[in-house]
C-alpha cells in the first residue's frame, strides 16, 4: 500500500506545484511588469492584489465555454490536454534537493527534453481547429519556432553534460560542487564554455517558451491572443496554465544546468540541507524573474529573422561549441595525464 | 559590441522601475486641478444667494452646439423670472465659450468632472430653476460699489493678477 | 418571426437556402498565378479590422497576402467620419477651433493655429508679437507631446512595452503644463483668431523651463531604450522605404517626406507666426525607410525644445489677444493658410461669403497622403511589418476622417 502512495503522492505534489505555480506566476508577472513600467499592478483585490489571480481563476471555471460553431471539435477539445499534459509530465525528473523529486532518472535531462517538444503538436492542433485565419498563422509560426528551436536548446546543453558526465540532474548538480581557486564556485556559468552554453540555453529557452523577445505566435499589437484566440473559461485556463509552468521548466532547467541547482556558494552543504527546496525554488523565481525582466523591454523579433537567427546562428555556434568542449576536454585530461 | 544596446536597455528598465512607480490611485488619491481647468458649468450667485444670472441669453447664443436653453417669463415691470435654466451637461465639450461671453460673470466652468450618472435622463440638468433673474442695474451698482472702494483702499491702482484675463477680453462689444 | 437568418439573406450577405455552391473557395481566398512547376497557391485575405490593437485610431486595412508576404493592401477609411467640414459650415468663427482640436487631436494648438491664420489671413487682423510667441511656444510643447504619443507606440507596434510608459510619464509634464495655461488636456480652445485665450498663469515660466531642463537627458534615455536595441534596429533598418520621388509624387508631409531626403519644413520655408525669430535645425533623412523617420522624428523633438528656451527667453511684451469683434465677420473671399504640425503640413482652406459661419472650410490632413503611399509600398514585405510601418507614418485617423 505504502507502495503505491509512494509513486502516488509525488505526483500529486506535482499538480499541486503547478497549479500553485500558475497562480503566483501570473500574480508575479503582473507586479513586475507593472513595476517595471512605472505603475503599480494589481492593487485593489487582497493585500496588494495577492488575491487577483484567485479571482480570476475562479472567473475562468464559471465562464461560458464557447465553442465556434466550426472548429475542428476533437481537435479543440483535445488541444489544450495536448498542452497542458507535457508540461505537467516534465516535472518528473526536476531535483528540488538531493532527495526531493518525483522520480530519480538516469537520463533526467533526456526525458525532460524529449517531454518539452510535444508541446508544439498541441499548439498546431489549437491554432488549425480554430476556424480564425490569425489563430491558424499565430500556431504555425508558433509550431514553427518552437520545433526549431528545439535543436539549440538541447545541442547547448550536450557541452554540459560533457563537463559533468552524465544526463541525471542530480549528478550535474554535483559536479558544480567545488570551487576554483578557492573561492569562486564551480557553476557552469562561470565556466568559460559554460558561460556561452548559457546565453544560448537562454535565447533558446525563450523562443520555446514564446516569450518576447520571441512571442510571435502571441504578438499582442497583431494577433489579439494568437492560436489561443477562439479558447475561452478554462481550455484558455489550461493554455495559459500550461505557459507559465513550461516558463518555470525551463527556469528550473537553467538553474540546474548552469547554476548549481539547490546549493549556495560559500555555505557549508549541511546547514542548508535541509532547506535545498526552499533555495531551488527562490533561485527559480529568481530566474523567472529575468525573463519577465526581458519581456518587460525588448521588442519582438520578426518570425523569419527568428528563424533564420535559430537555424544559421544559433545550430552552428552550439555544434561548435561541441566540439571546442570536446576538444578542450581532452586537451585538459592529457595535460594532467602528463603532468 | 552586437548586443550592448541590449544590455543597456535592460539598464534603463531596472533604473526606471527604482524610480518608483508614478501611480495616482484614482478614487483614494486625487490631483489638485489646474485653476483654469474647465470641466462643468455652473452658476454663480451674490453673496445672499441670488443668483447673477440676468437672461440676457449671451451664453445660449455662444454656445456652438447649442446645449445651454433659458426659459424666461417677463413681467409687465420688464423683471424677468428664469423658468428653467437647463444645460446638458452630456452633451457639453467643456469648450468655455459661454462662460468667456457672460458679461455678468454669471456662470463658471468648476472642476466637477465626476460627472458620470447610471441614468440617462440626469445627463441633462438645470443649472437654475424658478428663481427671479437679478438685474443689470443691480450689477452695475455692485460694480460702481467695488470701484469706488478699490479706489478708496489703494490710490495707485495695483497691477492686475495674469490670471484674472480669461473673464475680460480684449475688446468685446456687448 | 423574422430571425437574423432571414435578413442577412435579405440584405445579400448569406446565401439562400441550398443555393450555396460548395466547389466554389470560400471568398476570402484568392487563387493565385500559376507558380513554378504547375503549382498553384492561394492567396489568403486578411482584414485587419478596425477593432485592432494596433492600427493608431479606427483603420481597415484589408491585405491579401502569399503566406506571410503582403501581395497588396486596401486602407478602408470612414469609420471615424463625423462631419467635421459639414459642421463648421454651422459654427462662428472663433468656434472652429473646437472642430480643429477633434480632428487630429493630439496636436489640438496646431488645428487651432491653422484656422486662427486663416481667419486673420482674411480679416487681415495684426495680431501681438506676444500672442505669436505664445501660439510657438504652446505649439512646439504640443508636438513633443504629440511625437512622445508616436514614440511610445511606435515601439508598442514593434512588441516593446516600456519605452511606452516613459514616454507617457513625460508627456504629463507636458499634459499638465498645457493644462494649466489652456484649462484642458486635450481639447484646448487656446488659439483665437486674433490673438490667445490667455497669458501664461503665475509660475509657469518655472514650471516649463524644469521641464525643458530635464527632457534632453530623458529624450537620450528613450533613445537608447528603443532605439538603441538591436531588436529594433534590425525590425526597422531598411524596412518601408519611400523612396524620394514617391514621397513629393504622393504629396507627403512633415517628417515622411523629411525622412525620404526632401528638406522642407512650413516653419522654416513658408514662415508664420513667430517662427522667423527661431533658430532651429530641420533634420533630413536619406533613405526614407522607417529608421529614418524614427530618427527625424526624435531630433525634432530636441529642435523642439531648443525652441521652447527659445520662446521663453524671448518673450516680449504686450497683449496676449488684438482687439477682436465678438462676432466675427470675414470679408467674402478665399484663403489658404498652412501650419507645421507634428504629422505634416496642416493646411485650412476657407472661403467666406461675408456671413458669420464660413461657406466652405476644408481641412487638409497630412495623414490622408501617407495612406495612399502605403499601398504602394507595402506588398513585398511581411505581415509583421505592416503594423511597424504603418507606425513610422505616424498617422492618425481623426484627421484622416474627420
Amino acid at each position: 500500500m505504502s507502495d503505491v502512495l509512494r509513486v502516488i503522492l509525488p505526483v500529486l505534489a506535482a499538480v499541486g506545484l503547478m497549479l500553485t505555480n500558475g497562480v503566483v506566476l501570473i500574480y508575479m508577472l503582473r507586479k513586475v511588469l507593472g513595476h517595471l513600467h512605472l505603475r503599480l499592478g494589481p492593487m485593489h483585490v487582497g493585500w496588494h492584489g495577492v488575491l487577483q489571480t484567485v479571482a480570476d481563476v475562479g472567473k475562468l471555471l464559471t465562464k461560458e465555454d464557447i465553442t465556434p460553431n466550426n472548429v475542428d471539435k476533437a481537435l479543440f477539445f483535445l488541444a489544450p490536454a495536448a498542452v497542458f499534459v507535457p508540461s505537467l509530465m516534465a516535472y518528473a525528473a526536476i531535483p528540488f534537493s538531493e532527495t526531493w523529486r518525483i522520480t530519480s532518472l538516469d537520463t533526467g535531462l533526456l526525458y525532460t527534453f524529449a517531454v518539452l517538444s510535444l508541446v508544439p503538436i498541441g499548439v498546431l492542433m489549437a491554432g488549425w481547429s480554430s476556424a480564425n485565419k490569425w489563430a491558424l498563422l499565430g500556431g504555425m509560426r508558433a509550431a514553427a519556432q518552437q520545433i526549431a528551436y528545439e535543436v539549440p536548446l538541447l545541442l547547448s546543453v550536450l557541452p554540459i553534460v560533457m563537463l559533468s558526465g552524465s544526463l541525471d540532474l542530480v549528478e550535474i548538480v554535483s559536479a558544480q560542487g567545488g570551487y576554483w581557486l578557492g573561492f569562486v564556485p564551480r557553476w557552469f556559468v562561470l565556466h568559460p564554455l559554460g558561460f556561452i552554453a548559457s546565453l544560448i540555453f537562454l535565447v533558446a529557452g525563450l523562443a520555446e517558451l514564446n516569450q518576447t523577445p520571441f512571442d510571435m505566435s502571441e504578438a499582442e499589437s497583431e494577433l489579439v491572443a494568437g492560436f489561443a484566440s477562439e479558447y475561452s473559461a478554462m481550455k484558455f485556463g489550461l493554455l495559459f496554465l500550461s505557459e507559465f509552468s513550461n516558463s518555470f521548466i525551463i527556469s528550473a532547467l537553467g538553474i540546474t544546468l548552469f547554476f548549481g541547482g539547490w546549493t549556495l556558494p560559500w555555505i557549508p552543504a549541511d546547514w542548508v540541507a535541509h532547506i535545498g527546496p526552499i533555495i531551488f525554488m527562490l533561485k527559480t523565481y529568481i530566474g523567472i524573474a529575468v525573463f519577465m525582466w526581458i519581456r518587460g523591454t525588448y521588442p519582438r523579433v520578426r518570425i523569419d529573422q527568428l528563424m533564420s537567427l535559430g537555424w544559421k546562428r544559433l545550430i552552428p555556434i552550439s555544434l561548435s561549441l561541441i566540439m571546442v568542449t570536446g576538444i578542450a576536454m581532452k586537451v585538459v585530461e592529457s595535460v594532467r595525464g602528463v603532468s | 559590441m552586437w548586443g550592448a544596446g541590449l544590455i543597456n536597455g535592460l539598464r534603463i528598465t531596472m533604473r526606471n522601475m527604482l524610480r518608483g512607480p508614478i501611480t495616482v490611485m484614482y478614487p483614494y488619491e486625487k490631483l489638485e486641478l489646474p485653476e483654469r481647468s474647465r470641466w462643468a458649468v455652473r452658476s454663480k450667485y451674490f453673496e445672499d444667494g441670488d443668483p447673477r444670472c440676468t437672461a440676457c441669453m449671451a451664453c445660449v447664443r455662444s454656445c456652438p452646439d447649442h446645449i445651454l436653453d433659458l426659459e424666461v417669463t417677463t413681467a409687465e415691470d420688464k423683471s424677468k423670472h428664469i423658468d428653467r435654466f437647463s444645460y446638458e451637461v452630456g452633451a457639453c465639450m467643456m469648450c468655455g465659450l459661454c462662460v468667456e461671453t457672460c458679461p455678468f460673470d454669471a456662470i463658471e466652468m468648476s472642476h466637477d468632472y465626476e460627472l458620470a450618472v447610471t441614468d440617462a435622463p440626469l445627463l441633462s440638468e438645470d443649472l437654475l430653476a424658478d428663481v427671479d433673474a437679478a438685474s443689470a442695474k443691480r450689477h452695475r451698482e455692485l460694480k460702481a460699489a467695488a470701484q469706488a472702494a478699490a479706489e478708496a483702499a489703494a490710490p495707485s491702482s495695483a497691477p492686475v493678477a495674469d490670471d484674472a484675463a480669461p473673464t475680460e477680453k480684449g475688446g468685446d462689444d456687448a | 418571426m423574422t430571425d437574423a437568418r432571414d435578413i442577412a439573406t435579405e440584405v445579400g450577405m448569406l446565401a439562400p437556402e441550398g443555393t450555396h455552391d460548395p466547389g466554389l473557395p470560400p471568398a476570402g481566398i484568392r487563387r493565385a498565378p500559376e507558380g513554378v512547376d504547375g503549382l498553384t497557391t492561394e492567396h489568403l485575405i486578411i482584414n485587419m479590422g478596425p477593432q485592432h490593437p494596433s492600427t493608431h485610431g479606427v483603420l481597415r486595412m484589408i491585405v491579401e497576402m502569399d503566406g506571410e508576404e503582403i501581395v497588396s493592401a486596401e486602407a478602408s477609411i470612414g469609420y471615424l467620419h463625423r462631419g467635421i467640414e459639414k459642421l463648421a459650415e454651422h459654427r462662428r468663427y472663433n468656434a472652429l477651433g473646437t472642430l480643429m482640436d477633434r480632428g487630429d487631436y493630439v496636436s489640438g494648438i496646431h488645428g487651432e493655429l491653422a484656422s486662427a491664420l486663416a481667419v486673420e489671413k482674411l480679416m487681415e487682423i495684426e495680431i501681438p508679437r506676444k500672442a505669436d510667441y505664445l501660439r510657438v511656444l504652446l505649439s512646439e510643447i504640443n508636438r513633443i507631446a504629440s511625437h512622445l504619443v508616436w514614440f511610445g507606440t511606435f515601439g508598442l507596434d514593434t512588441g516593446a512595452m516600456g519605452q511606452f510608459l516613459y514616454a507617457m510619464r513625460d508627456r504629463e509634464f507636458l499634459v499638465d503644463i498645457l493644462e494649466s495655461i489652456t484649462g484642458s488636456r486635450m481639447m484646448f480652445n487656446y488659439v483665437r483668431p486674433g490673438g490667445v485665450l490667455a497669458d501664461l498663469p503665475v509660475g509657469m515660466d518655472a514650471q516649463i523651463r524644469e521641464f525643458s531642463d530635464g527632457f534632453d537627458a530623458y529624450l537620450q534615455e528613450h533613445h537608447e531604450l528603443l532605439g538603441g536595441n538591436e531588436i529594433f534596429q534590425h525590425r526597422v533598418k531598411g524596412i518601408g522605404t519611400i523612396d524620394r520621388d514617391s514621397a513629393l509624387a504622393f504629396g507627403l508631409s512633415g517628417a515622411n517626406l523629411r525622412g525620404s531626403g526632401v528638406a522642407f519644413d512650413v516653419r522654416r520655408d513658408r514662415a508664420y507666426s513667430a517662427y522667423d525669430d527661431m533658430e532651429f535645425d530641420v533634420p533630413v533623412g536619406s533613405t526614407g525607410d522607417a529608421w529614418d523617420r524614427y530618427m527625424v522624428r526624435m531630433e525634432e523633438m530636441r529642435q523642439s525644445n531648443r525652441m521652447i528656451r527659445q520662446c521663453l527667453d524671448g518673450m516680449p511684451e504686450g497683449g496676449f489677444t488684438a482687439k477682436v469683434p465678438k462676432v466675427l465677420r470675414p470679408p467674402a473671399g478665399e484663403v489658404y493658410a498652412a501650419v507645421e504640425s507634428s504629422r505634416g503640413e496642416t493646411g485650412i482652406h476657407l472661403v467666406s461669403q461675408g456671413g458669420d459661419t464660413p461657406y466652405r472650410f476644408h481641412y487638409k490632413a497630412p495623414s490622408l497622403a501617407v495612406l495612399q503611399a502605403l499601398e504602394e509600398i507595402l506588398p513585398g514585405h511581411l505581415l509583421a511589418d505592416v503594423v511597424m510601418i504603418i507606425g513610422s507614418t505616424d498617422i492618425m485617423l481623426g484627421e484622416i476622417d474627420r
